[in-house]
């Protein structure tokens, strides 16, 4: 009897595992709009969130049949929390989704539903055709980008007018900058190598500058040499010696692993300034008073040389390929993306949005100003490249942040640490090729 | 003669297998189907949305070589080993404190129950990060005795330290099952001890300790159990830093599980914490030479 009940429950974890990730039917579109709830989730900041809720109050009082339940909360996190539900098949209709996730929850193009399928309602025809290839997986569209974004310099102008100094325009002049702030304990700027991981991206961008070369590659090959890496680790290393940056053990010592731009180091001035996202920088010009915050120049090197500053879908739109209800799905998704009265509602909280309708709408009305657009201006003037997906997975944040941390707390020279780094990315990025 | 079995009642032979079912189904589908798809998840290179593909021993092989499952298995041990002793002596004396007849005593028990209801919910660890932080608290109550102020969590040692310190903090459960056995040794062996010329220190040693053998094994057993599975405080208060001094096993569980997907290995490190929990207790077992019916 004991080995039966045994046999029984080894035999039925079998089946139920040889189940896992298996595809079941999707449905199809069928032009129809019916009566149903949709689930509609996103990350952001509360100035995010605030805009998103009056959009969907907006599409409820248009579409009453179409319920739309929202769920969003900050980025910590929330890649694990849509990870498990995606396992399970318990996500949400439509998802606001990160670059990478095309690769991890769909690297074959069937994780997310084939937008290709829902063309009919949702108009394709207003976005350019590289910015729709970037949502496409095995020449599947599985997202539609809402934004393009790129980080970028943004400063504190009060105590930047307080020290009487301007914003910097090329490396040099930012490290300069760490002396004379350093003599009242202040930084010029910051970076983190929590879930933002901006310490990283800015040494990137200042090797990329340096040699042309791209960090990752599109289709996820290491573009650096270990040399490179080390460079970047050094010029890391350079920046925490400078006083430009907190060093991570000061940066943990008086903020744990609070995000910077709720740290009171941040709030009252004593970071100066931070790398983000001008979809996202929101989040820090709404802990400020208004107007404190602006945009700087994206960094070059002495001779003028500002290459090397990168570009990236900042979120995409996907739909579960679960879904019961795709054409419901599609129409709010059109909704979202392309109707002129919600793009005034969301204005540039998700970045200055790459459909050309909500664009236009946004600049007829006056919109398009502000810390985001202010970036995506500076980025428009320069050479940037476009980010690889798989610079931004976390398996890779990991490698970059362990390195980083290791050279501030002077555990490895920059060397052992570029090596040790070099290794891991190329075993990984060997691993996960198709 | 066999006595032939009577039946008074005039039950059915399944009505037993019956009345158990709801509690046995939760176990089949809750204990024993985790357990058995987990060790066959083990063996495959399971990533949470494409189908699982056989992997034999990949991960274990994976596991022995892996500086990140070496150093959270270290991390796990080390805070084990810190933790449990000092959480067993501390209980143990709040309990024979909390075991003088009083007025009022019952008060003081509840008291010192209640950082074991608050649990290491989010309210705890914001005050736990109030308390730590630079120039929080502690620094303060430091620097009223002269001391200079402690990087609380950018210092491995000071990191582990906190934790160990709110795990300390709840440790009403393991006080409550001392303060039981405590309330069962009979007063007159006190006595007879005193008039023996037995003082409180002797007596503790030749009279508690050896009745509370029994009890201090449970807790011992108890506590090594969930401190190798510990999560929450490390997750919620420093994150697994800095430089991963405070990574346990169960961080690494959930970062290859959530965050990088290998849904494979991370199964196949849960089996390995399970044997590790498995073999540390079957340890303790034969150190004190006890069996399990002694329990």
């Amino acid at each position: 009897m004991r080995k039966f009940v045994l046999l029984t429950a080894a035999l039925g974890c079998l089946a139920s595992l040889s189940a896992c990730g298996a595809n079941s039917d999707v449905t199809l579109p069928d032009g129809k709009l019916d009566e149903c709830e949709l689930r509609f989730s996103w990350w952001g900041g509360d100035d995010r969130h605030e805009a998103t809720l009056k959009a969907i109050e907006l599409w409820n009082t248009k579409h009453p049949e179409i319920k739309i339940i929202p769920e969003y909360g900050g980025w910590d996190g929330w890649t694990e929390k849509i990870g498990t539900q995606l396992s399970g098949g318990t996500e949400p209709d439509i998802m606001q989704i990160n670059y990478d996730w095309l690769i991890s929850f769909s690297p074959d193009g069937r994780g997310f539903y084939d937008l290709g399928l829902l063309s009919d309602t949702i108009d394709l025809s207003v976005y350019d055709d590289e910015v729709l290839s970037f949502g496409r997986v095995d020449g599947i569209l599985n997202g539609i980008t809402v934004s393009l974004s790129g980080r970028g310099l943004f400063y504190n102008s009060e105590t930047y007018k307080k020290f009487g100094a301007s914003y910097p325009e090329t490396w040099s002049e930012l490290i300069a900058l760490g002396e004379k702030f350093g003599r009242e304990d202040v930084y010029p700027i910051d970076l983190d190598i929590q879930s933002g991981g901006t310490a990283w991206y800015l040494a990137v961008v200042y090797v990329q500058q340096q040699t042309g070369r791209q960090f990752i590659t599109l289709d996820g090959r290491l573009g650096f040499t270990e040399d490179d890496i080390k460079t970047a680790l050094d010029f890391y290393k350079e920046l925490e010696d400078n006083h430009v940056i907190r060093t991570i053990d000061t940066r943990t010592d008086e903020d744990g692993t609070a995000a910077l731009y709720q740290s009171p180091e941040f709030i009252d001035g004593r970071i100066a300034g931070v790398l983000e996202w001008g979809s996202s920088v929101g989040k820090y010009e709404m802990t400020l008073s208004e107007g404190i915050l602006e945009a700087g120049p994206m960094l070059s090197d002495d001779s003028g040389n500002n290459t090397g500053w990168m570009i990236k879908p900042s979120l995409l739109y996907a739909v579960s390929r679960n879904t019961k209800h795709p054409d419901e799905a599609a129409a709010f998704l059109e909704f979202m993306l392309n109707d002129t009265e919600a793009a005034k509602l969301l204005g540039t909280t998700r970045g200055i949005p790459a459909s050309h309708t909500s664009e236009e709408a946004l600049e007829k009305s006056g919109m398009l100003t502000g810390l985001a657009q202010e970036n995506d201006s500076l980025l428009e003037q320069i050479d940037t490249m476009t980010i690889s997906p798989y610079m931004e997975l976390a398996q890779m944040k990991e490698y970059y942040n362990t390195a980083i941390e290791k050279v501030s707390y002077n555990e490895a020279e920059t060397g052992e640490a570029a090596h040790e780094m070099y290794t891991s990315i190329t075993e990984y990025l060997e691993r996960i090729a198709k | 003669m066999k006595k032939k079995y009577r039946n008074p009642t005039g039950v059915g032979k399944y009505t037993g297998l019956l009345l158990i079912s709801p509690f046995l189904a939760g176990v089949l589908l809750f204990t024993v189907y985790p357990f058995v798809t987990s060790f066959l998840l083990g063996l495959t290179d399971y990533d949470g949305i494409r189908e699982p593909r056989f992997a034999g021993l990949g991960n274990y092989i994976r596991m022995l070589g892996s500086s990140g499952f070496l150093g959270a298995a270290g991390v796990t041990l080390k805070y084990t080993a810190v933790l449990v002793p000092l959480k067993l002596i501390f209980s143990l004396l709040t309990a024979m404190l909390l075991n003088i007849e009083l007025k009022g005593i019952g008060v003081y028990r509840t008291i010192f129950y209640i950082p074991t209801i608050l649990g290491s919910n989010l309210a705890v660890v914001i005050m736990w990060q109030f308390l730590f932080t630079s120039n929080g608290f502690a620094d303060q109550l430091l620097s009223l005795a002269g001391i200079a102020p402690v990087g609380w969590y950018s210092d491995t040692a000071h990191a582990m330290g906190i934790i160990v310190l709110l795990r300390l903090w709840e440790f009403g459960s393991t006080m409550i099952i001392f303060l039981n056995a405590l309330r069962d040794v009979p007063r007159e062996y006190y006595d007879a001890a005193k008039v023996d010329g037995c003082g409180r220190v002797r007596s503790f040693f030749v009279i508690t300790l050896p009745l509370l053998r029994n009890v201090i094994f449970l807790n011992l057993v108890l506590q090594v159990i969930a401190a190798i599975q510990e999560f929450n405080a490390p997750y919620m208060i420093t994150g697994g830093g800095p430089m991963k001094g405070t990574y346990t096993l169960g961080m690494l569980i959930y970062d290859e599980m959530f965050k990088y997907h290998n849904a494979g290995y991370a199964n196949a490190v849960s089996w390995v914490m399970f044997v590790m929990i498995a073999a540390i207790v079957a340890l303790l077992f034969r150190l004190t030479g006890r069996h399990r019916e002694e329990i």
